[in-house]
């Protein structure tokens, strides 16, 4: 960790800042200095108020999304209240969650050129610019790509260069990998190091901290609008990290597992690691139980509900989206579908409702050949949760939307659909909510009621979701887990598409793990993780527990198998 | 993930290497044209100019050709078909059976017909072959305002993304099932809710869009460069001058030699 420079980039005095006709300051009395040079992890749960700091410190807030704005923000010497966007732009420059809707122009190289050529640089300048951007991201030879050719990985390193080549003083990263394969995280995670050692100035949103937390110089901890905790990563987390976990913000496993320790006093209270590499030396002395309460397996599973066998999918005769897979799934399963962008994950669970058909092959669905069924009829059965769920609602309130899939199965009778409408929303805990326009909900109830408008009415027997952990914070994602926990107690199948690797190594039995359209894998979640080649060819990478419980057993420490969370981990020390 | 209908589509061509104001002229061109025809003949042959223009010249896959079609003549049917109904009849031309059909009409439908076909026709040709950067490029050295040229051009940049927002909202509608028994209830409760979604995500995110232009300094100056300079290229200055020729032969054959 390099020691950060001592004058100021960004100054937030006493700042407190309330949204567009609401009363509650989405910003309460936050106050920190970020000096030249350094990376900054900012975070907290959902809501907290940490895109409100990011689009304070480039003046989009409130310049041109309002509110009313106490104390003072100053960023490169320049007050934010009194300077202009697109001053600011000469200082500021941000990387949103979603950059394709950023991108102004078709091509990649005209991307890059976009800002510098707002500047009215010179030509040469702009030129210089872009050559230099597209280098550092490693996009050079990918400048005559159209846009919406490239994969998800490269879009967010095309973001990343635009930003670079307006040359900011500060860098401000929000989700810049909430949507990618682990292995392309972890590039693009390499990449903001890279260029944190050419001495940008970097603030970092992010949950998947792993590979930050002990590079970063500061940590911004913010929850409900208030800056909690602040300082080197280490001493936040000390001070601040047990606060951090309760409030759902993630933090990386082997600190978790150092917090809860010292919590109960296993673990010597200097030491709390941030890396697996600190942890194996912190751990180094515990001792473990034999073995570990594994969680009861599904052992009984049912008849067949899908059968694949050597389906093929190709979009317009050009891209080849699955090429020959084959797998079945029993009822009563919980398996993750998992592997790289662009690998044909969603093209299969299309497939399994109904919306596409198999080029090839063959696919049974509860035993008859999916050719026969048709969407409406298989809707019946299976359910598929997009990863969008606002893409799925029909209805102006929540409780409209549940009368809808009521109704669509035929159920009509007014009294049964207040009554089984009333019951779903306590069981969601959206009571509050039932008036409420289905798209005004937080991204966790919209995740939350867009699983039950597809099982309200009863009878589906299969429930496919797209990326269930997009978006969501921690205490969001335990929540939706807990819903599917019931939901499989109730006898639900349940397939989940998924780059979560914490989330599949705790809650899932079984990977099927896919590359360019074909099954690399497919068996228990447990064996995936040794299995490098696979690891490696689908893009994916061991969790940060996986690895620490490795190269402990390395160094001769016994321990039990079947530790696949944290809480396991920590019940295993003695 | 399916094919983008109205997006730029990478192709060798002569259309392609064509400087997009040559293509912008061309396709006024085509239109001032076409109004000025007065038989359906002539029309009828300016569209299968454009047509073979567009298949053979420009390349464009008879598939993404077949696919729009809908939109080229969905239209033009319905405005050929209500001219041709509500047209006068004075000169009989054949007919099939007891039903007769007329100069009139038939020359009104054709001219609806075909001018609103080969207007669509020619403006989606302009949008398969040219990248709209270079057109910005173009509309900027007429002297338009940067702003006014960068409108146009991000309405032509978001139409594959609405597209594929469009797509995805109907496969999630599609696997919600039919709460209505009447299927043009159910229909329309759909078309309400797919306008809704995409207005709602569209608005959602041109707001981001017009935020991250802006914080990367879009309207900073009155003026900004343009990195890559805008030259008239010789393939476009010689498809001018083709459809110039070929109207004005047109346009003397049907009045003097026709």
């Amino acid at each position: 960790m390099t020691s950060p420079p001592a004058s100021p980039l960004v100054v937030f005095d006493r700042v407190t800042f309330y949204h567009f006709e609401r009363t509650t300051p989405a910003l309460n009395e936050v106050s920190f200095v970020l000096p030249q040079g350094s990376l900054t992890l900012l975070v907290g749960p959902s809501g907290c108020g940490k895109s409100t700091l990011c689009m304070l410190m480039t003046g989009i807030i409130p310049h041109l999304l309002g509110g009313v704005l106490k104390g003072r923000v100053i960023v490169d010497g320049k007050d934010v209240a009194q300077t202009a966007v697109k001053d600011l732009a000469l200082s500021v420059g941000m990387l949103f969650q979603d950059p394709e809707w950023m991108f102004a122009t078709l091509r990649v190289e005209d991307e890059v050129a976009f800002g510098p050529e707002n500047l009215k640089l010179p030509r040469a300048e702009v030129y210089q610019r872009v050559e230099y951007a597209l280098e550092t991201v490693s996009l050079s030879r990918f400048r005559h790509h159209l846009v919406w050719a490239l994969s998800g990985g490269q879009i967010q390193k095309l973001g990343l260069a635009s930003v670079l080549a307006m040359q900011p003083s500060l860098m401000i990263l929000d989700e810049p990998t909430a949507n990618l394969d682990p292995a392309t995280t972890h590039a693009v995670h390499e990449l903001i190091l890279r260029l944190r050692e050419q001495g940008k100035t970097i603030v970092l949103v992010s949950k998947e901290l792993d590979e930050f937390i002990a590079e970063a110089d500061n940590v911004l901890y913010l929850a409900d609008g208030k800056l909690v905790a602040q300082g080197p990563p280490r001493e936040v987390v000390l001070q601040a990290g047990l606060h951090m976990l309760r409030a759902g913000v993630w933090l990386p496993e082997p600190t978790e597992i150092g917090l809860r320790l010292r919590e109960k006093g296993k673990l010597a209270s200097e030491a709390l690691p941030l890396t697996i590499a600190e942890a194996k030396q912190a751990f180094s002395t515990l001792s473990f139980a034999p073995d570990v309460n594994s969680s009861p397996q599904s052992s009984v599973l049912g008849p067949p509900l899908i059968e694949a066998e050597s389906i093929h999918y190709t979009y317009d005769r050009k891209v080849h989206a699955l090429r020959g897979i084959s797998f079945g799934v029993r009822e009563g399963e919980l398996v993750a579908i998992i592997g790289q962008n662009g690998a044909g994950k969603s093209t299969l669970a299309k497939m399994l409702v109904g919306l596409l058909k198999p080029s090839s092959g063959t696919l049974r669905l509860f035993g008859k050949n999916a050719v026969h069924w048709k969407v409406a009829d298989l809707a019946n059965r299976i359910a598929l949760v997009f990863q969008n769920p606002e893409h799925q609602f029909l209805c102006d309130t929540v409780f409209e939307e549940l009368s809808y899939s009521l109704l669509a199965k035929g159920i009509t009778d007014p009294a049964r659909v207040q009554e089984r409408v009333v019951e779903t929303l306590h069981q969601l805990d959206l009571q509050a909510d039932a008036q409420t326009h289905p798209f005004a909900l937080s991204e966790g109830a919209k995740r939350r009621l867009g699983v039950a408008t597809m099982l309200v009415g009863g009878g589906v027997q299969v429930l496919i979701v797209d990326e269930p952990t997009y978006g969501q914070d921690r205490r969001m994602t335990e929540r939706l887990m807990e819903y599917i926990r019931q939901l499989r107690q109730e006898g639900i199948t349940v397939l989940m598409i998924t780059h979560d690797m914490r989330l599949v190594e705790a809650h899932i039995e079984r990977a099927i793990v896919m590359a360019e359209g074909r099954i690399l894998y497919d068996g228990d979640t447990q064996t995936l993780f040794t299995l490098e080649e696979v690891i490696h060819q689908a893009n994916l990478r061991p969790t940060a527990l996986n690895s620490l419980i490795t190269e402990l057993r390395q160094q001769g420490i016994t321990i039990p198998a079947g530790i696949n969370t944290v809480e396991k981990f920590i019940q295993a020390v003695q | 993930m399916s094919e983008q209908l109205l997006a730029y589509v990478e192709k060798e061509s002569p259309f392609h290497r064509a400087d997009a104001l040559s293509k912008l002229l061309w396709v006024i061109l085509v239109v001032l044209a076409t109004f000025q025809f007065q038989t359906t003949l002539s029309r009828a042959m300016m569209f299968l100019a454009l047509l073979f223009t567009a298949l053979v010249v420009a390349r464009v896959p008879w598939r993404s050709f077949w696919r729009v079609s809908p939109l080229i003549f969905g239209v033009a049917v319905l405005l050929g078909a209500f001219h041709y109904a509500v047209t006068p009849r004075f000169t009989p031309l054949f007919s099939m059976g007891s039903y007769v059909i007329f100069r009139e009409p038939l020359e009104a439908g054709g001219a609806y017909f075909f001018r609103l076909a080969i207007m669509v026709l020619a403006s989606f040709l302009l949008i398969w072959t040219t990248d709209t950067y270079q057109l910005m490029v173009g509309l900027a050295y007429l002297g338009l305002p940067y702003r006014y040229a960068f409108a146009i051009f991000m309405a032509l940049r978001y139409i594959p993304l609405i597209q594929r927002e469009v797509e995805a909202v109907q496969a999630a509608h599609a696997i919600r099932g039919r709460a209505v028994q009447s299927p043009l209830k159910h229909r329309f409760r759909l078309w309400q809710r797919y306008l809704f979604t995409v207005i709602v995500n569209g608005l959602r995110k041109a707001e981001n869009t017009a935020i991250a232009i802006e914080s990367r300094g879009f309207g900073a100056y009155p003026q900004r460069t343009y990195w890559k300079e805008f030259r008239w290229t010789r393939s476009g200055i010689l498809l001018v001058l083709i459809f110039v020729f070929f109207s004005l032969a047109l346009i003397v054959w049907e009045r003097f030699l026709f």
